[in-house]
């Protein structure tokens, strides 16, 4: 079994409208998997009917070995943020961490102390939620869902809020649990470079489907955008390109500097074309795009 | 379940508001029997210084008794359903969280009957003294009034598992316990078969019970038990079915 959640054909209506259509999804163990789209694109429900918020009106989810509607056993092995943390504010981090433990059946007490240490939080143990920061609050829903030491994390927009240094804090601990502790992440998030940092899989869903699928390598290939070159004489550059590649795109631009916008793949052939035919390149590089720039491309067609 | 009875324990415990109105209501059953006693032995012809008018708050206060029960329930439900998406994210079935909180809640309101009846009957047996004792008929009609007052509580219970506003509990309260009797009779009487059906109405028997403590004539009515009984059954099936197919988020 490498997968620990799939779904088949997974839909949610609310009333009329459909808001995920027929989704085919599967998290692979130890992966870091990003859920990406616009708001309303159904990442939220997706979260939601796995956790058991919600009820699928069709299609089937399995969780590790189990399969729907019978998920409640292997939801305990599971860690869920979906939104934002909901906790009791009046009480303390670890009195709200501590009925949870007792809930969970989590046996040993000093876990709460070892999660609120991972999350950093340890100095706000005391503190009443409700004096909690957004920040604050988020971590304190990632320590939850780190309490009963689960196997596979979904978390919802988990650095929402959360100012640079504490994105890069939940950065840092989302890969330390990943790489450490071997815990599986499905991840959503607003902030798509962020995920590009982390994910080595990155899911697009847009009005409710699911319209790419992609490692982190595939991003890589697919996201290549423009080769730069910058060699000392452009033209003589140009002339053999354009004798090589008959259907090459190129722009040239000041300081001996030619921009290839096609034939980004053959790029280590173009660098040794050059040099053969006694052409000095200072400078090459492959410029890539961002993962907000990919998303936007795929999403919502905007892309340069 | 047990895990999450703990864990439900450990709030309640801590629910400090809960505790001292709990406290408050225990004051002023005590407050309120001196106060008579006092009246009664200072004013002369004052004539609330008696068990009776002493326990006939109760059997005439049964609506007093489903603000209680109101209270109680919402202690554990209530604004802090919002906790219920984390529980059951990880796993804790629906049907283990609806019968742990009304479990718990039940007790609690159970203990706190339990305790002002404690209460009511040391003070209306130390501190007045009737022609006649009244002790057999307000323990018999407090009887009869316990399996109508549990299905009131089932009522809320189901109602606020479902997030339905408070003001509409109370009215839902109102309708069934104090209107019913009303309703039904205008609604039925001109229909042959169900003329009397009125009198299996919880207002009727919560009425009739009343009206025989009066007498000093309370006897065991299990109609009370049945009608109690049937709809706490009614309540808890259309409240757990609805419950079943809420999404909580």
């Amino acid at each position: 079994m490498n997968a620990i959640i799939q779904t088949k054909e997974l839909s949610k209506k609310f009333k009329s409208e459909e808001v995920l259509k027929s989704i085919d999804f599967s998290l692979n163990i130890g992966e870091i998997c990003a859920l990406i789209g616009k708001n309303g694109a159904g990442k939220s429900t997706f979260f939601k009917l796995l956790s058991g918020q919600m009820i699928p009106t069709t299609g089937s989810i399995q969780l590790f070995d189990k399969k729907s509607p019978n998920l409640d056993e292997a939801r305990k092995r599971m860690g869920f943020m979906i939104e934002s943390p909901v906790f009791f504010p009046d009480f303390t981090g670890v009195q709200n961490l501590e009925y949870f433990r007792l809930q969970r059946g989590v046996v040993e007490k000093r876990r709460i102390g070892e999660v609120l240490n991972l999350v950093n939080l340890t100095h706000a143990k005391h503190k009443k939620f409700h004096t909690y920061s957004m920040g604050m609050k988020q971590r304190l829903g990632i320590a939850l869902c780190l309490l009963s030491s689960p196997d596979c994390l979904v978390l919802d927009e988990p650095i929402n809020g959360l100012d640079s240094e504490g994105i890069v804090e939940i950065r840092n601990l989302l890969l330390q649990l990943n790489q450490e502790h071997h815990i599986t992440i499905l991840v959503s998030s607003h902030i798509l470079n962020e995920l590009q940092l982390i994910a080595d899989r990155f899911v697009f869903i847009k009005k409710g489907m699911i319209i790419e699928d992609i490692s982190k390598k595939e991003l890589e290939e697919k996201s290549k955008k423009q080769l730069h070159v910058q060699v000392d004489h452009v033209a003589k550059a140009a002339q053999v390109l354009e004798s090589h590649y008959s259907s090459i795109q190129y722009e040239v631009i000041p300081d001996g500097k030619i921009v290839i916008y096609n034939h980004v793949n053959d790029a280590a052939a173009i660098n040794k074309l050059l040099i053969t035919n006694d052409i000095s390149v200072t400078s090459f590089h492959i410029e890539t795009y961002k993962l907000e720039e990919y998303f936007l491309d795929i999403v919502e067609g905007e892309g340069k | 379940m047990m895990n999450y009875l703990k864990s439900e324990r450990y709030r309640l415990t801590r629910k400090i508001s809960l505790h001292v109105t709990s406290i408050i209501a225990f004051v002023l059953i005590i407050v309120a029997g001196f106060a008579l006693d006092y009246f009664g032995k200072n004013e002369v012809g004052f004539p609330y210084a008696t068990t009776y008018f002493f326990y006939g708050n109760v059997v005439n206060g049964s609506m007093l008794i489903f603000i209680i029960a109101l209270l109680v329930n919402s202690s554990l439900t209530g604004k802090d359903l919002s906790i219920l998406k984390q529980s059951i994210s990880f796993g804790i079935s629906k049907s283990t969280i609806f019968w742990s909180k009304l479990i718990l809640t039940l007790m609690y309101f159970l203990l706190l009957c339990f305790i002002g009846m404690i209460l009511m009957v040391v003070l209306g047996e130390t501190l007045f003294t009737d022609s006649e004792s009244y002790l057999k008929s307000f323990l018999l009609a407090s009887v009869n009034m316990f399996p109508i007052v549990i299905s009131a509580f089932m009522l809320v219970h189901v109602m606020k598992m479902n997030q339905i506003g408070t003001i509409y509990t109370f009215i839902a309260i109102l309708v069934i316990y104090t209107m019913s009797d009303g309703m039904i009779n205008l609604m039925f009487r001109l229909v042959g078969p169900l003329d009397e059906l009125h009198k299996w109405t919880p207002s009727f028997l919560l009425n009739e019970n009343a009206l025989f403590y009066t007498e000093n004539a309370v006897t065991f009515s299990w109609e009370c038990w049945v009608v109690g009984i049937g709809l706490s059954i009614i309540f808890l099936t259309i409240g757990l079915w609805q419950f079943y197919k809420k999404a909580i988020d």
